[in-house]
C-alpha cells in the first residue's frame, strides 16, 4: 500500500510517515496539491492520500476537487488533515470528494482509526 | 466586521496547547505554567534567541496568533516532530518549519472557535518576536516552560473584539 503524504511542513510530513511506515505503508511526499498531481501525472497511483488544506502553490481543497475531477483517480482514497476545523469546510472538503477529514492536532490513534474505517491496513507490522 | 467578542479563553489555549505537545512532540515532559519571561522585542537586541511563528487570521475576525519559543525549545520542538536525536544536529530551516507548523495548529484551532467565515494565513516565522499588525492589541497570553524554557503563545486581536469576563487581558511583559 502506498500512502501520498501532501503538506507543506516537512515536520508535518513527518510525523504523518512515521505513523503510516509503522502499519507498513510506502509513501511518498509533495509540499502542496501541485506537486501532488505531478507526481500523479508522472503515474505514482497511491492507494491514500493525506492532505493538508493551507499551502502554498496549490491548496488541499483545489487538489482534491481536481483529482475528483479526473477518473483515473477514482480508485484513491482522499483524507484531509488539517488545522481547519469548522463545520463548513469539513462539508465543503467532503462534498468536493474527500472520503475522511482529521483536524490537527491529531493522535497516531486518530489516523489508524480513520484508516480502519475506510478498510485499509491499519495494523501495525513488526518491526 | 470588528466587533465579533473574542471567545476562546485562557483554559481553552491551555487545553490546547498541551492537546498539541501530547500529540506531536514525542516527550515526556509537559508544558508548565510559568511567569512571564522578559521577552526582547527588537530584532538586534542582544540576548537569548528566541523564535516565533504566527498566523493571521482575516474576515469576520481579525487577529494575530503567536507562539514564541526559547531558541533550546525551537529546537527541541524540531527534533520531537521530526523524530529525531538529541545528537542529531538540526538545520534553521526545518527548526522555522516546525515553529511555523505548531503556531498553524495553534492558530488554526483558535480561529475554530471564533464565528466565521474567517481565513487562516500561512505561518509566518522569525528567529526574533514577531509583533502583530497596527492595531491588534494582545487579548489573552499564555506564559509556559518547557525543560526549563520559556514558551509563550499570544492572541492579538482588534481592540473591540473584547475577550469574555473569564479571559483576562494582560498587557505584553
Amino acid at each position: 500500500m502506498h500512502a501520498l503524504i501532501i503538506d507543506d511542513s516537512r515536520a508535518m510530513r513527518s510525523i504523518l510517515r512515521r505513523i503510516v511506515t509503522r502499519l507498513g505503508w510506502e509513501t511518498s511526499e509533495a509540499a502542496n496539491g501541485r506537486e501532488a498531481l505531478d507526481l500523479l501525472e508522472r503515474g505514482l497511483v497511491p492507494d491514500l492520500c493525506l492532505i493538508d488544506w493551507n499551502m502554498p502553490v496549490m491548496d488541499g481543497y483545489d487538489f482534491v476537487v481536481q483529482v475528483r475531477s479526473e477518473g483515473q483517480w477514482r480508485g484513491v482514497t482522499l483524507m484531509m488533515v488539517t488545522t481547519e476545523s469548522e463545520h463548513t469546510r469539513i462539508v465543503r472538503a467532503l462534498a468536493a470528494g474527500a472520503h475522511e477529514y482529521v483536524v490537527k492536532p491529531f493522535t497516531p490513534d486518530a489516523i489508524i482509526d480513520k484508516l480502519a474505517l475506510l478498510g485499509l491496513p491499519a495494523e501495525e507490522v513488526p518491526a | 466586521m470588528t466587533s465579533t467578542p473574542f471567545l476562546a479563553t485562557r483554559e481553552d489555549l491551555e487545553l490546547l496547547i498541551g492537546e498539541v505537545w501530547a500529540s506531536h512532540v514525542d516527550d515526556i515532559d509537559g508544558l508548565q505554567p510559568a511567569p512571564p519571561h522578559a521577552w526582547l522585542s527588537a530584532a538586534g537586541d542582544r540576548g537569548e534567541p528566541c523564535w516565533s511563528g504566527a498566523v493571521s487570521v482575516t474576515g469576520n475576525w481579525r487577529a494575530m496568533i503567536a507562539v514564541d519559543l526559547a531558541d533550546p525549545s525551537a529546537r527541541a520542538l524540531a527534533r520531537g516532530m521530526l523524530g529525531l536525536d538529541e545528537s542529531e544536529e538540526i538545520d534553521r530551516g526545518d527548526l522555522g518549519d516546525a515553529v511555523g507548523e505548531l503556531a498553524n495548529i495553534v492558530g488554526g484551532n483558535v480561529k475554530s472557535l471564533m464565528p466565521g467565515p474567517n481565513d487562516l494565513s500561512l505561518p509566518l516565522v522569525a528567529n526574533t518576536l514577531l509583533e502583530g499588525a497596527a492595531g491588534l492589541h494582545p487579548h489573552v497570553i499564555l506564559d509556559l516552560a518547557w525543560r526549563d524554557a520559556p514558551v509563550r503563545v499570544r492572541v492579538l486581536a482588534l481592540r473591540d473584539s473584547s475577550p469574555r469576563p473569564d479571559s483576562p487581558t494582560e498587557a505584553t511583559p
